[in-house]
């Protein structure tokens, strides 16, 4: 081969070489925009719920309170016959086979929300008042498009009468979508215009808080330990096999173990939180370890001499010089760490947080879910209502572990800048 | 001829099972500048690392023989090694200034031994400390700004401010221009001739023309053996050991 065709040889190897990478990048992103696109095209609509506007008539007869009641009094009193006398007003139903029918396209917290109206303004007694009430499902699903009107009326959910009904109401501009206050606000539900992510935020709230608490301690002491105090021997080495061989043990047998030994052994209370967090931070611990000690071990060796040589203490040297030095390194290391628990939901499930919450946890010991566990649950559900949920779960999970990615890099680079 | 600070007796060092020093005998003279040559991996930089007991850091690492300063024994395993490297500063290779500010990286020393209670205190012993490293004149109106912004000669005048400000009575310096420029070097060779009449200074160096130009006395070493120690001036011209001749005229090393 001449030179003139070697070089050529070269440059077309380059040339493939970039091409191959090209294509990957290419491939890489477009599973990430198939990805994306799928989730937002069915989660987005989740974010909206089908409302009918309705007048309501609190009237005194079918009221046993008067007007400035208590808030006890009214949360005792039963409004069910205020709400029917009022709904099935919405539509000139001709029996009460079509009552029931016009009813059905309500949600089953109709009830409820008249009653809210009341607790905001006790003085509505013999007055009439608009309210939104949220649809059914069924009907909340048909306005948003997602549910095939043309079937045959045996194979839908809805019957025809109900159609006209619906034809009806978006004739006369009565139904609308508002915002869906349900999804963040409210905890699971049988009926999925009510259900909500309200208690699998607060219960992933709680197990990454334990989950923090408990990691970030232990994790940051142990690798400064092992990193600038242990002596360089076998039983070192052997723990620094072992941390590896953690990181990479599934995180179901996390789950397995803290259901023999949380749940069986020590009887702590099943479903919570608080076991969910010691089981995220077991599984968390070699997580965080691993870049802690990376952080540590970058900080140049020559900065803990100069301390040495001026006199500093071991000790001195690694908590004035080192540890400082490799905080931000930390801090993002332990941040990836809970994002990864975060999206964790294998051991979840083992310890009970799959079980049905309808509650809001009011502390870390009360039963309750947790997102990917919710998105677990409900992909699971066969009503329609469900589907778009779980995307709209999906969803809010990733941003969650964007932001936390987000602000990892973010005091990553901010803080090791700084002084280069 | 001056007093003797430091003496070193059959001082053997070993790293796991390779020995790196050799029955060193060198005797180190009070206010005077000695210098250590020799090729790479030789044993100098080992050897001041005795004086401070620096190669503690080293797991590895055995040290046997004697090595006293002032009668006391620095390789005592009871010495607090603290107060050792409060009177024996150092001065690395790699410019190494903490990632803080210029006042920080000198009041850093004097805080964690409890010299300089008060901010004035403090105050007055960086500026001595920068005076006497020559490096008051650049700096003073930017103590805020991180050490590690300067220049390499001005960051190695800043180590040397460093060690000199808890009030040593050693400086080890371990090839202190091997990343300087001629002029950043020229510069703290200058320094080093100052700060001679009040501290004793050992200083590793690979060139001759340095040691000629700031030492009094030389050692030579060569696998880990000292072969030849003397004033500067005979070891130069006028050498015992045929290796120390063919290493200062270029023929190894």
């Amino acid at each position: 081969m001449t030179k003139e065709e070697r070089l050529k040889k070269r440059h077309r190897a380059e040339k493939r070489f970039r091409f191959y990478g090209l294509t990957s990048i290419f491939v890489a992103l477009l599973f990430v925009v198939i990805l994306v696109q799928n989730i937002f095209s069915k989660g987005s609509s989740a974010f909206k719920k089908t409302v009918i506007t309705t007048e309501v008539f609190f009237d005194q007869e079918l009221l046993e309170i008067q007007n400035g009641a208590s808030e006890e009094e009214i949360m005792e009193a039963d409004f069910y016959d205020i709400m029917i006398e009022n709904l099935i007003k919405a539509y000139p139903a001709k029996d009460r086979d079509e009552e029931d029918e016009l009813l059905k396209l309500f949600s089953g917290d109709a009830e409820i929300e008249i009653k809210k109206a009341f607790l905001n303004d006790n003085n509505l007694i013999g007055k009439t008042i608009t309210l939104d009430l949220t649809a059914s499902d069924d009907i909340d699903q048909l306005h948003k498009g997602n549910y095939p009107r043309d079937l045959p009326e045996e194979r839908r959910r809805i019957s025809d009468f109900q159609l006209v009904i619906y034809d009806y109401f978006v004739e006369n501009k009565k139904i609308s979508k508002n915002f869906n206050n349900y999804f963040f606000n409210n905890g699971d539900s049988r009926d999925p215009e009510l259900a909500g992510i309200g208690g699998a935020l607060v219960g992933s709230f709680y197990s990454i808080l334990i989950c923090l608490l408990l990691a970030f301690p232990v994790a940051v002491l142990a690798s400064i330990y092992l990193e600038e105090f242990a002596p360089k021997n076998k039983i070192t080495d052997f723990i620094e096999i072992n941390i590896n061989n953690l990181a990479a043990v599934p995180s179901i047998v996390y789950g397995l173990l803290a259901l023999q030994i949380l749940l069986a052994t020590i009887q702590l209370p099943r479903s919570t939180p608080l076991v969910a967090g010691i089981t995220l931070a077991l599984m968390t611990l070699p997580r965080i370890i691993i870049p802690c000690r990376a952080s540590l071990k970058a900080v140049p060796p020559s900065i803990r001499e100069g301390a040495l040589a001026v006199g500093a203490s071991k000790f001195q040297s690694v908590f004035h010089h080192v540890v400082p030095l490799a905080l931000p390194g930390t801090l993002s290391g332990t941040i990836i760490g809970l994002a990864q628990a975060l999206g964790e939901t294998a051991p979840l499930i083992l310890i009970g947080m799959v079980a049905f919450v309808v509650d809001i946890p009011s502390s870390p010991v009360d039963p309750s879910s947790s997102l990917p566990v919710q998105v677990y649950l409900w992909s699971e559900s066969a009503e329609r209502g469900f589907v778009e949920k779980t995307s709209a779960t999906i969803m809010m999970l990733l941003s969650f572990l964007i932001v936390m990615n987000f602000i990892a890099v973010y005091l990553r680079q901010k803080f090791e800048k700084r002084w280069n | 001829m001056s007093n003797i600070k430091i003496k070193s007796k059959n001082l053997n060092v070993y790293y796991g099972d390779k020995q790196a020093l050799f029955d060193v005998n060198l005797d180190l003279n009070e206010k005077e500048v000695t210098a250590l040559i020799g090729p790479s991996g030789c044993g100098k930089s080992t050897f001041i690392r005795c004086i401070n007991r620096m190669n503690d850091v080293i797991d590895i690492c055995k040290v046997t023989g004697n090595i006293e300063m002032d009668g006391m024994n620095i390789n005592d395993k009871d010495l607090d090694v603290v107060s050792l490297r409060e009177r024996v500063g150092m001065v690395f290779q790699k410019p190494n200034p903490f990632p803080k500010s210029i006042y920080d990286n000198i009041s850093y020393g004097p805080k964690i031994h409890g010299k300089g209670e008060t901010k004035s205190e403090l105050d007055q012993i960086v500026e001595n400390s920068l005076k006497k490293s020559a490096l008051w004149e650049e700096v003073k109106d930017r103590l805020d700004e991180p050490g590690t912004s300067l220049s390499g000669g001005q960051q190695q005048r800043l180590c040397i401010a460093r060690a000199i400000s808890v009030n040593p009575e050693v400086i080890l310096m371990d090839e202190p221009c091997s990343a300087l420029d001629p002029i950043a070097t020229a510069k703290i060779e200058e320094l080093i001739d100052e700060l001679k009449k009040t501290y004793t200074i050992v200083i590793v160096t690979h060139s001759m023309a340095q040691a000629v130009r700031v030492s009094q006395k030389t050692g030579f070493f060569h696998l880990g053996k000292l072969i030849e120690v003397g004033k500067t001036e005979k070891i130069f011209k006028n050498p015992d050991n045929k290796m120390t001749q063919d290493y200062i005229t270029g023929r190894f090393g």
